[in-house]
């Protein structure tokens, strides 16, 4: 195979080459890396080195709004520790990152398993519930708000009413008992989607004759889920749980358009608490902090992937 | 396997699939209405009185079709950006050998656990002094930078399968490293770059906090529908209508490509963050 005929496209340059083979020595590797890096090394550098490098530089600095920065080594972090809003939105954040995860994954996993006894039959319910993992956290926010509207043009309200359990209607976004839960509904909701792909894809994967064996045994569908599916389904959901925890610990659009993170702060996780004090508050310096603290967390949970991906890295 | 299913499950399955859609049911029906029934709730079809009327006020009562030709600009160039460089990149880290090659690799393909509030007070501050707040490249640069580590993962994890001997082939015949990935293995890309162009068009299409902070106007359909979403906003009806333009484009990319998608998924380990 020649390196000028074997091309689809860019037919001038293989011509050329045709024309004058060999005639121009190649570049060696490490030029021809740079020659390929170059751009992928400048938008990264920006966009990723810089910023993650400056994010640390000013979580030891005092720094407000246009000010200069001042050195206070670990003082921001002092204070994050002593910050009890700042210690409620760690608990906080914990909580909202489990139950979206618990909920969303739990209700994936299931009804992943289940739509493997009849894929056909099950396929268009699929995607409607696989469809909402299309839609962006701004547009969930806003749908869910029409959910949660405090008078009877409010879905969750009107339902009660007719339910003739009218006494029980409030505003769920407007009081900080309810808000959160309303919050982990909407985030729910718009998480499922993810746990049912992988886990319908991995049961997919699973011998036909494995199944067909349990039944011609007697496994009851259930049972058949539980000792068959299940544990054959993990790795699809193991991957499913991180990118569900990690979403959810960093999330912000959909509690900005949602809640704002109100009322009084009742619905602020560590993603939103960094936007409000950097961007609103021009605190940069404690944002910072805050920033770390958020990707340290965020390392945590992720670190099983980074291990598996840096062996991999070959 | 029986051959006919039980019957719960596909109730049960359909039913929580129709639970599943009843809000996005609403946002459609929402938008049909007018704001005097909709008080009434959207559900009660009975005596509902539909109109398109919020459809055609909504083009002129928010800055719909500025938003959208945002969101397509700002959108088409950052994916375009990802499709060109990271094949490259991948490419380089896979068949050449230059120094730091490994720990390189190592670093951008960890780069997923950066969350997207890492990059925004450093980018603010610098996109602040260099004059270039309200610019598209001030979102267009992170939206591409921040693609690598699953775009570059996806692509080389394509290549590990890719067939040695062509490259073998291609430089015995004295194709250079350069000529070799824009003659041989690029022309083979098509499936791992498709995939990183849908991730990509969805990430950037969906993204809501980087264009909210470094646009003034301007800015995309997300970023217009937070600023009119809002409780007791009477415009309901509008605000539905611009929800579903904002949604509708991805929602059909999405669906339309979810088998590359899941296929993305799985070895990028990015969501939809």
């Amino acid at each position: 195979m020649s390196c000028a005929n074997s091309s689809g496209g860019l037919g001038a340059m293989a011509r050329t080459a045709a024309a004058e083979p060999a005639r121009r020595r190649p570049l060696p590797d490490w030029g021809a890396a740079m020659v390929l890096l170059a751009p992928m090394a400048l938008f990264f550098g920006v966009s990723v080195l810089y910023p993650l490098a400056d994010t640390v530089r000013l979580s030891f600095h005092e720094l407000r709004g246009l000010g200069g920065a001042s050195w206070v080594g670990l003082g921001n972090y002092a204070a994050l520790a002593q910050d009890p809003v700042f210690l409620a939105t760690l608990w906080r954040t914990l909580a909202f990152t489990l139950s979206v995860t618990a909920i969303s994954v739990g209700i994936g996993w299931t009804v992943g398993l289940l739509c493997a006894f009849a894929p056909r039959q099950t396929a268009p319910f699929r995607l409607m519930i696989f469809a909402t993992f299309g839609i962006s956290e701004a547009v969930s926010g806003f749908i869910w708000i029409g959910i949660f509207r405090p008078d009877s043009s409010g879905l969750l309200n009107g339902l009660l009413g007719l339910a003739g359990l009218g006494e029980l209607a409030q505003p769920w976004l407007g009081s900080p008992g309810t808000a959160m839960a309303a919050l982990i509904a909407a985030a729910s909701w718009s998480a499922v989607g993810l746990p049912l792909l992988l886990t319908f894809a991995a049961v997919q994967t699973i011998p036909k004759s494995v199944l067909e064996a349990a039944y011609i045994d007697g496994a009851k569908p259930l049972a058949t889920m539980w000792h068959i599916m299940m544990p054959l389904s993990l790795p699809g959901v193991r991957v499913a749980v991180f990118i569900n925890l990690v979403t959810a610990l960093r999330a912000f659009d959909i509690i900005f358009v949602l809640t704002g993170g109100g009322p009084a702060r009742s619905t602020e996780t560590v993603g939103f608490f960094m936007y409000r004090v950097s961007m609103t508050e021009f605190n940069l310096g404690y944002g910072a902090a805050t920033t770390v603290v958020l990707l340290l967390a965020v390392m945590a949970v992720s670190l099983p992937a980074v291990i598996q991906r840096t062996k991999g890295a070959r | 396997m029986p051959v006919t299913p039980p019957k719960w499950i596909i109730a049960l399955v359909g039913a929580i699939g129709l639970l599943w859609i009843v809000p996005l049911i609403g946002v459609a029906l929402t938008s049909l209405q007018t704001p005097e029934a909709i008080a009434r709730g959207w559900w009660n079809l009975g005596n509902a009185d539909f109109t398109l009327d919020a459809w055609t006020r909504v083009w002129t009562e928010y800055p719909i079709a500025a938003s959208l030709w945002s969101s397509v600009k700002l959108t088409a160039i950052a994916t375009v950006l990802t499709m060109l460089t990271a094949p490259a990149a991948a490419y380089a880290f896979h068949y050449l050998r230059f120094p730091l090659r490994r720990g390189t690799l190592i670093l951008v393909i960890n780069a997923f656990v950066l969350p997207q509030q890492v990059v925004i007070i450093p980018l603010f501050q610098l996109w602040r002094d260099m004059g270039l707040i309200g610019n598209v490249a001030a979102v267009i640069v992170p939206y591409v930078g921040l693609s690598y580590a699953w775009a570059v993962f996806l692509v080389k994890s394509f290549l590990e399968d890719f067939p040695k001997e062509l490259i073998e082939a291609a430089r015995i015949d004295g194709c250079g490293p350069v000529g070799t990935f824009f003659r041989i293995v690029l022309p083979n890309l098509v499936s791992p770059i498709s995939a990183c162009a849908i991730l990509q068009f969805l990430w950037c299409w969906n993204s809501l906090l980087l264009p909210m902070l470094f646009l003034r106007e301007d800015v995309p359909l997300t970023v217009m529908l937070a600023r009119i979403a809002g409780q007791y906003d009477p415009n309901v009806n509008m605000q539905s209508a611009a929800a579903i333009v904002t949604a509708f484009v991805p929602l059909c990319v999405f669906i339309l490509f979810q088998k590359q998608f899941a296929a993305g998924n799985q070895v990028s380990g990015g969501g939809k963050e």
